[in-house]
């Protein structure tokens, strides 16, 4: 019983997500802020770790991740690791230490955001040679601008994980 | 009643008769214009006939919409498609000519170049990343696209190059991305030097240069463009135009901040170089 109504979980959360990848990928680059445009597919993977645990906080980790990639042009690699290893262990954390409210939800969303924008900036750092004071300019105006749509996607996963 | 009609019906007679007569006195004098209680009443009548015929005018229009409502909105609905359509056929003239003009451009361009192929494409998507520069066009392998094919404007201005490649469509890296470099020359100097995505200026839209020799010599406003040495490129395609030159460095290296040539954060049809077969065979 548990398992099908993960899996009934999961496969709402897949059109939502799919929505936040349209928003993130089609929408997004056109209402930037300061140069710099959001990111809310690893808000959704926080809202469903927080509520479901690891295994649900994994799967939508590697869609939200695959999503990522894409809308990032990039090969499907990077943030589908990531954000799934994410998810699983926001999942734990949200289990055994975080009360499931938006305060915890927050501070997982903050934390994470902060996590890709290190993810991001990496290969620039270290590859490419870029200096780090523009690349922190740019992940704080993201990590804030992203912080934004943290209500509607809380209350949205919230309610999609109390629908089972 | 009978004493009231035979007394006062003889003054009530005489009373009218005096009236008729007056009346008819003051039309002949008048000159058929009417009688003097026309008009003396006109001026006390005439607001009173305009209102009331406005009002009859207004109940007549309301009748009239009424009993034509459905017509008329059968109408309305007719002209309201018909605007639709004109628009669309206005929207579709409007790329047309606005496709024609890059044709024509391209075909100015193609004419110098003769040794280019080109593949027009459009671009469907730009990425959501804050730290590269790259979008997605319409057509990839099957129609003969590889990757690191330059893509350009239809005016022969470089925008990047195909990093990435399916079968019906390629990711471009635009030449603001750190990850680009481009050889290029400065048309007036002859100076060589790399042109190359910078981190700081990507934001602004803006490239910048490296190795330019002597800051002094740089000419603000020179035109940048492909040297083609590495083949990758083809040459004297327009890259952008010196901006600002400036030192950075324990070595006080120069370089030069390029505003790109092409307006590559807002292009919607690009065209990639397919062949550069001539000038590959020049270069050898």
């Amino acid at each position: 019983m548990s398992r099908r109504r993960t899996a009934l979980k999961i496969l709402i959360f897949v059109p939502y997500m799919l929505v936040l990848y349209i928003l993130q990928a089609m929408l997004f680059p056109y209402l930037k802020i300061a140069g710099t445009a959001p990111l809310i597919l690893p808000l959704a993977v926080s809202g469903a770790a927080l509520f479901n645990g690891r295994v649900t906080g994994g799967v939508i980790g590697i869609v939200a991740g695959m999503l990522c990639d894409m809308s990032f042009n990039q090969p499907t690699i990077v943030f589908t690791i990531f954000l799934a290893i994410a998810g699983v262990i926001l999942g734990a954390f949200c289990e055994s230490v975080l009360v499931r409210g938006f305060p915890s939800y927050l501070l997982s969303s903050l934390a994470l955001l902060i996590a890709c924008a290190v993810v991001q900036m990496f290969p620039l750092l270290f590859f490419r040679g870029v200096q780090l004071g523009p690349l922190l300019s740019v992940a704080l105006v993201q990590t804030l601008y992203s912080l934004l749509f943290t209500i509607p996607v809380y209350y949205l996963a919230r309610f999609i994980s109390r629908l089972f | 009643m009978k004493d009231f009609i035979t007394k006062k019906g003889i003054y009530i007679a005489i009373a009218a008769v005096v009236i008729a007569i007056i009346a008819a006195i003051s039309v002949a004098l008048s000159g058929g214009r009417g009688d003097i209680a026309t008009m003396l009443s006109q001026p006390f009548f005439r607001p009173i006939r305009n209102a009331i015929t406005s009002m009859v005018d207004g109940l007549e229009q309301i009748y009239n919409y009424m009993y034509n409502y459905d017509q008329i909105e059968a109408e309305n609905q007719e002209l309201r498609e018909r605007v639709a359509e004109l628009e669309e056929e206005y929207r579709e003239y409007t790329q047309m000519s606005q496709e024609v003009d890059r044709l024509r451009e391209l075909l100015g361009f193609s004419e110098t170049r003769e040794e280019l192929k080109f593949t027009p494409v459009s671009v469907i998507s730009w990425t959501a990343s804050n730290y590269s520069s790259t979008f997605t066009i319409s057509r990839g392998s099957n129609a003969g696209i590889e990757l690191y094919d330059a893509v350009m404007t239809s005016a022969g201005y470089l925008v990047g190059q195909v990093t990435g490649i399916s079968e019906s469509s390629a990711t471009v890296t635009t030449i603001l991305d750190t990850s680009m470099n481009v050889g290029a020359i400065l048309y007036e100097t002859g100076e060589t030097g790399v042109a190359c995505g910078d981190f700081r200026l990507f934001r602004d839209g803006k490239l910048r240069m490296d190795y330019v020799g002597d800051s002094d010599s740089t000419i603000i406003g020179d035109t940048v463009v492909t040297s083609g040495e590495s083949g990758v490129f083809p040459s004297d395609l327009v890259i952008g135009y010196v901006e600002s030159v400036g030192e950075e460095g324990s070595n006080l290296n120069t370089y030069a901040v390029i505003t790109p040539a092409a307006d590559i954060e807002h292009v919607t049809e690009v065209f990639v170089v397919t062949e550069q077969a001539v000038s590959q065979e020049a270069g050898q």
